[in-house]
């Protein structure tokens, strides 16, 4: 054998390898580890959940409280990488080897996301306590046949993270908005900020624009769409949603080199004023607030209805949920901490550590001196839709969404092609 | 074989290395082949095992969870029927080809450069080279802030009073690729660099004096005489670097996330959204497939010139 044949062949084994050696993550099988009724209570689980700092989180403390409570019951807390949380988890449910009990994603839109790991067996049943507290019109993003595998822990509000500042009043139409945005910009700034270049941003933006053009007058768009009895692209709100992006676009609300800019764009143009607001979820006004120490004062605003006649609509869903590996041998401890979790004094305490709302209990929490002073109509009202891409078909109708805005604010594409290409994604 | 007389003189004697030394009786007996066997088998799980699991997934419809279906070729259908996985395998080429062409014309410009001759080349040497060691990562943020609006690129170019050049490189849709392909040269520079040094190390300076003395001009040494002496680094460079310029990963990671609006995508970045990003197993490895017959295609082919070469 020649050199250069070796070489060849050597090229080839380290090209397929490096291509298919992704591939081998989840090949493994899971085991069930029985249900509940025929299980003793072992008194000890493991917990696994994100962590992007040390910085101790709402699960830990309240893990930390339940053991505190009941002496005798063990928590073996599993403290995972937030960047690579979605792969560990779901690698580790495809191995068998997943913690009892770990934080999951409402829906379907994420790589952990409850419903496609319960269709795929690897979650275990929870009882009616986790039923009672799925936020209303949510039940899709919990429940498979009927059975409910995800534990809602608390409610995020989607919609713009508003700077109050003098004199800049938040509009009330979208007429408001683009004369705001003429004004603002006249000042040197923006009206909003975004990530133009992170699909997940330009993504939440259009959905916070679609609560009143699409899910105001039709709050089950997303169930005709499932089955198969509208389209985006025959979808006049869908439409009117994109429209409305590329007239803020020429109008001056997002901040120049928007196309091109990340998260720290967001950050930056809000910590330094060169922004009033942002999109994106409630929980971000909490943290910007306290990190600002009374220098700025944040809140959250329902994006506005086209004009002041139509009906204002927002979006507030449940962000994270506690779920129980279908394979675990401690299902009845587990299943007794999530009970706990349920009742409203821990609600309250993990939503006032995540700066969201409780998801029990919430009708009778007083908004009116917190960040959701503006929504807290919406809230009570329940004129809010659950995110709608966790209700979708599959992530890449999201990943359409989100490239598809970026296409539109460079040009790339128009209304009609996003359009065709998240029906495209829906499959 | 020996293309000169003046290559006879002072070039090393090659049938002059002596035979190794026959192993004296009475000492152990080291190496035995069978020592191999553990190292033989991790190959073969490693690199055979898993190329065929992996290879075989392209042909189901594997979410990466639970069950799945075979389906043929369906997922290579849809690869080909899709526009953008065709944009993402025209910018896998640009940015391989566009990396090769650039990174060893610029690679061997510097080497000759530092070759001989200046006093500072070796810290020149260590400062072309060093960007090599730094994490591709690390350097594609860093680059990131310059192309970034505010950043540095545009401020230059508003104190120019080029105001209308100035624009979100990275999001731009025409100049984004360029960004990611300038961010590779930048890095990769200095591997080629290292590669031609080697390989104009071993071109005898009394072949280029006597060049000289022949009468060949600056250019005529370098086209007859140096170059033909390192057509193996040539070899090899191009190789590697098309080898690694089809894989490129994160660079357009870090610079663009394959924006604006996919602009910017290659079918490695696909590979990784598809299998990871959106759960879709099958089709992935799929896209990886593909990626792979065309990394031995132009390799093979990369080789074959080569060689043809070498023996004319």
């Amino acid at each position: 054998m020649t050199q250069q044949r070796r070489l060849t062949i050597r090229l080839g084994v380290i090209a397929a390898t490096a291509a298919s050696a992704l591939l081998l993550a989840g090949c493994s099988g899971s085991a069930n580890g029985g249900s509940p009724d025929t299980q003793k209570d072992t008194k000890t689980f493991s917990l696994a959940f994100g962590v992007s700092n040390q910085v101790e989180t709402g699960y830990e403390k309240l893990a930390k409280e339940y053991m505190t409570q009941n002496p005798g019951v063990k928590i073996t807390l599993n403290k995972l990488p937030g960047e690579t949380y979605s792969q560990t988890i779901r690698t580790q449910l495809q191995a068998g080897n997943a913690s009892d009990v770990f934080v999951t994603s409402p829906g379907v839109g994420e790589a952990y996301s409850v419903v496609p790991l319960a269709k795929a067996g690897l979650l275990a049943p929870l009882d009616d306590v986790a039923k009672k507290i799925i936020p209303s019109g949510a039940d899709a993003q919990f429940t498979v046949d009927g059975k409910v595998y995800g534990q809602a822990l608390d409610i995020a509000f989607v919609g713009n993270i508003y700077n109050e500042l003098p004199g800049v009043a938040y509009p009330t139409d979208f007429q408001g908005v683009l004369d705001t945005c003429a004004s603002v910009a006249a000042q040197g700034k923006s009206l909003f900020v975004i990530a133009g270049s992170i699909g997940a941003n330009t993504g939440i933006m259009a959905q916070t624009i679609a609560a009143t053009r699409v899910y105001a007058d039709d709050p089950k768009w997303d169930q005709e769409r499932t089955a198969g009895k509208t389209t985006f692209a025959k979808s006049a709100g869908w439409k009117e949603t994109l429209q409305d992006i590329v007239a803020m676009n020429k109008a001056g609300c997002f901040q120049k080199g928007a196309e091109g800019a990340g998260f720290d764009a967001i950050t930056n143009g809000l910590t330094q004023g060169a922004a009033v607001g942002m999109f994106g979820p409630s929980g971000a006004a909490t943290e910007i607030n306290t990190a600002a120490q009374g220098h700025a004062k944040f809140d959250v605003q329902a994006f506005p209805a086209k004009t002041s006649k139509d009906k204002q609509y927002g979006v507030a869903s449940s962000t994270y949920a506690y779920s129980i590996a279908a394979g675990s041998k401690n299902k009845v401890a587990a299943q007794k901490f999530l009970d706990w979790m349920a009742k409203p004094a821990q609600s309250k305490a993990f939503a006032t550590d995540q700066g969201t709302i409780p998801v029990s209990g919430y009708q009778d929490v007083d908004f009116s001196n917190s960040v959701y002073a503006p929504v807290e109509k919406l809230l009570k009202d329940g004129a809010y839709t659950p995110l709608p891409i966790s209700s979708w078909s599959n992530a890449a109708v999201y990943d359409a969404l989100g490239a598809g805005v970026q296409g539109l604010l460079t040009g790339q594409k128009t209304v009609d092609q996003v359009l065709a290409d998240m029906d495209s994604a829906w499959g | 074989m020996l293309d000169s007389e003046t290559e006879r003189v002072v070039l090393p004697d090659r049938g002059g290395r002596r035979a190794p030394q026959p192993r004296r009786k009475g000492l152990p007996q080291f190496g035995r082949w069978w020592w191999a066997l553990p190292g033989i088998a991790m190959v073969i799980a490693v690199h055979y095992v898993a190329t065929a699991f992996g290879g075989a997934f392209a042909f189901t419809n594997w979410s990466g969870l639970g069950a799945f279906d075979w389906i043929g070729f369906e997922n290579f259908r849809r690869i080909f029927a899709d526009s953008g996985k065709l944009l993402a395998l025209g910018n896998t080429l640009f940015l391989a080809f566009g990396a090769v062409i650039l990174t060893n014309i610029a690679g061997l410009a510097v080497a000759l450069g530092l070759n001989r001759g200046l006093k500072s080349r070796y810290t020149l040497r260590v400062l072309f080279f060093m960007p090599v060691v730094l994490s591709p990562l690390a350097v594609s943020y860093i680059w990131k802030f310059i192309f970034d609006y505010n950043g540095p690129l545009n401020a230059v170019l508003r104190g120019m009073g080029l105001d209308h050049i100035a624009r979100a490189w990275t999001g731009d849709p025409t100049w984004a690729i360029w960004t990611i392909l300038i961010v590779i040269v930048w890095q990769q520079t200095g591997f080629s660099m290292v590669i031609y040094m080697a390989g104009l190390a071993a071109v005898p300076v009394e072949i280029e004096e006597a060049a000289a003395i022949d009468g060949a001009n600056l250019w005529q040494r370098f086209w007859h005489v140096t170059f033909p002496a390192i057509r193996p680094a040539v070899a090899i460079s191009t190789t590697l670097g098309l080898v690694n310029g089809l894989r490129v990963f994160d660079q357009i990671m870090a610079l663009t996330g394959t924006g604006p609006a996919g602009a910017t995508s290659t079918l490695a970045t696909e590979v990784y959204k598809q299998a990871f990003t959106l759960g879709n197993f099958g089709y992935g490895a799929a896209l990886a497939l593909v990626l792979t017959a065309i990394i031995l295609v132009f390799a093979v082919i990369q080789q074959r010139v080569s060689a043809g070469r070498q023996e004319d």
